[in-house]
């Protein structure tokens, strides 16, 4: 079932990033649609799900850009297994987690991103592009990870609600 | 557990802090003080007609009910009209861009266009691209050139068969041979990584000035000549360098485009048929 809405959804969210986001963004920063919601449903405990979700997300974005196909796909797999690693520990249900895992997250995905586009051969003023497009995007990232997270746990319970054993 | 939760806590505020001193450092924050502003004006406003509602209603005692079921039907029917104005406005605007666009292609009967929507920008912010909704499945080829009715926007670098991604003139890879309308002066337009637009190459002897229209030169054959591509804002000239540069300000506003044409054909530029 996760994987039925989840792929859908991250899809359909590659796309609003792309028509809808690029215009509602702060200075030419956007927030990260399918990166947040890979890391909330990862940190729903859905690790699984959610690298699928990655994976999906990630040749849509790719898709919908100039990067190579691939790379953004790669990068949010990879991101979800990292969130993945606060599951059990004791700091897991803090509500500081949700905001570090956007904000790396955010930093490892356009990390790989830059430096995809800087072995490509294309120009990049990195000063230019921390200020103007990363440290937006991880505001962004950052503001919205409670939200995400808060629809994720809805979407969870409503897809997988906790077994009741009765008498 | 404690240290290492305010450790958390303090590394992400910290990260926080200095992302919105950075932005504040480079003059970024007004707008979002501005975005900030709104909401509040329009609780204000909110307030301020409540309370001068209830005042009214105090001071000037009438047939409340007879007027409030009068209000909600005028502002039913003021609903309703708004409603209609926005869907005329919307259908005005496009209209106005054809017709814009549909002037620019008679001006140039020479070249055959198609007209595309606008359907998105690239997902990667670092890229200076935008996606149209017109693919091969149209005639659409990788090269084309892409105008709107104020000058040159770009040209396609990918094609599918119904989309197609347009590479725009600000994105660093781009490069455009132009010409300078009052001086005659040859140079190449390429955006610097820093959002710059820059023309290069410009000759030592040509008299540049600003507010100077640049149009493409057509050399190369990569685009039709005489396309306006902006104005010249500013000329660095010094006489130890080769060359002479200008940074000029684009015609075309990127973030507003919603209908452009792809020039499907054009007459190439004398000065680009290589003599055999």
């Amino acid at each position: 079932m996760g994987f039925a809405v989840g792929l859908p959804l991250v899809v359909l969210l590659a796309i609003l990033q792309s028509a809808v986001f690029s215009h509602l963004g702060l200075f030419e920063g956007r927030p990260d649609l399918v990166l947040l919601a890979v890391v909330a449903w990862s940190l729903a405990g859905r690790t699984h799900e959610a690298m699928a979700w990655g994976f999906a997300g990630g040749l849509a974005l790719d898709l919908l850009s100039g990067l190579p196909l691939g790379i953004s796909a790669l990068s949010l797999v990879a991101i979800a297994y990292l969130a993945s690693l606060t599951e059990g520990r004791f700091w897991e249900g803090h509500l500081l987690v949700p905001l570090g895992a956007a904000l790396f997250g955010g930093l490892l995905f356009h990390a790989i991103e830059l430096a995809a586009l800087w072995l490509s051969g294309h120009p990049i003023d990195l000063a230019v592009a921390a200020a103007r497009i990363l440290l937006p995007s991880l505001f962004l990232d950052v503001v919205l990870a409670i939200p995400a997270l808060q629809a994720a746990s809805s979407m969870r319970e409503a897809l997988f609600p906790p077994k009741v054993t009765v008498g | 557990m404690q240290p290492s939760s305010k450790s958390l806590t303090a590394l992400i505020l910290t990260l926080l802090a200095a992302g919105l001193l950075v932005l504040s450092l480079a003059g970024y924050t007004q707008p979002a003080e501005s975005l900030v502003l709104r909401p509040l004006a329009g609780v204000q406003s909110w307030v301020a007609l409540r309370f001068a509602a209830l005042r009214d209603l105090l001071t000037s005692p009438r047939d409340v009910a007879t007027l409030r079921a009068r209000n909600a039907e005028l502002e039913a029917q003021l609903a309703s009209l708004q409603q209609q104005v926005i869907a005329l406005q919307e259908q005005v605007a496009e209209a106005e861009v054809l017709s814009a666009l549909l002037d620019y292609a008679r001006s140039r009967p020479a070249s055959r266009y198609l007209a595309a929507d606008v359907i998105g920008e690239d997902a990667s912010p670092f890229l200076r691209s935008v996606w149209i909704g017109t693919g091969s499945d149209a005639g659409i080829a990788r090269g084309m050139p892409v105008v709107t009715e104020r000058g040159l926007v770009g040209r396609v670098v990918e094609v599918h068969a119904t989309v197609s991604r347009v590479q725009l003139i600000t994105d660093p890879q781009s490069a455009v041979n132009v010409l300078l309308q009052d001086s005659r002066a040859d140079g190449v337009l390429a955006a610097q990584p820093n959002g710059e637009i820059r023309i290069d190459l410009i000759s030592q002897e040509a008299q540049v000035s600003n507010d100077e229209l640049v149009l493409t030169s057509g050399l190369g054959g990569g685009y039709p000549a005489d396309i306006p591509v902006g104005r010249v804002v500013s000329v660095r000239r010094r006489d130890f360098e080769v060359f002479q540069e200008a940074v000029i300000q684009p015609a075309v506003d990127f973030e507003q485009m919603q209908l452009v044409l792809v020039i499907t054909s054009f007459p190439t530029a004398p000065e680009s048929i290589v003599a055999p």
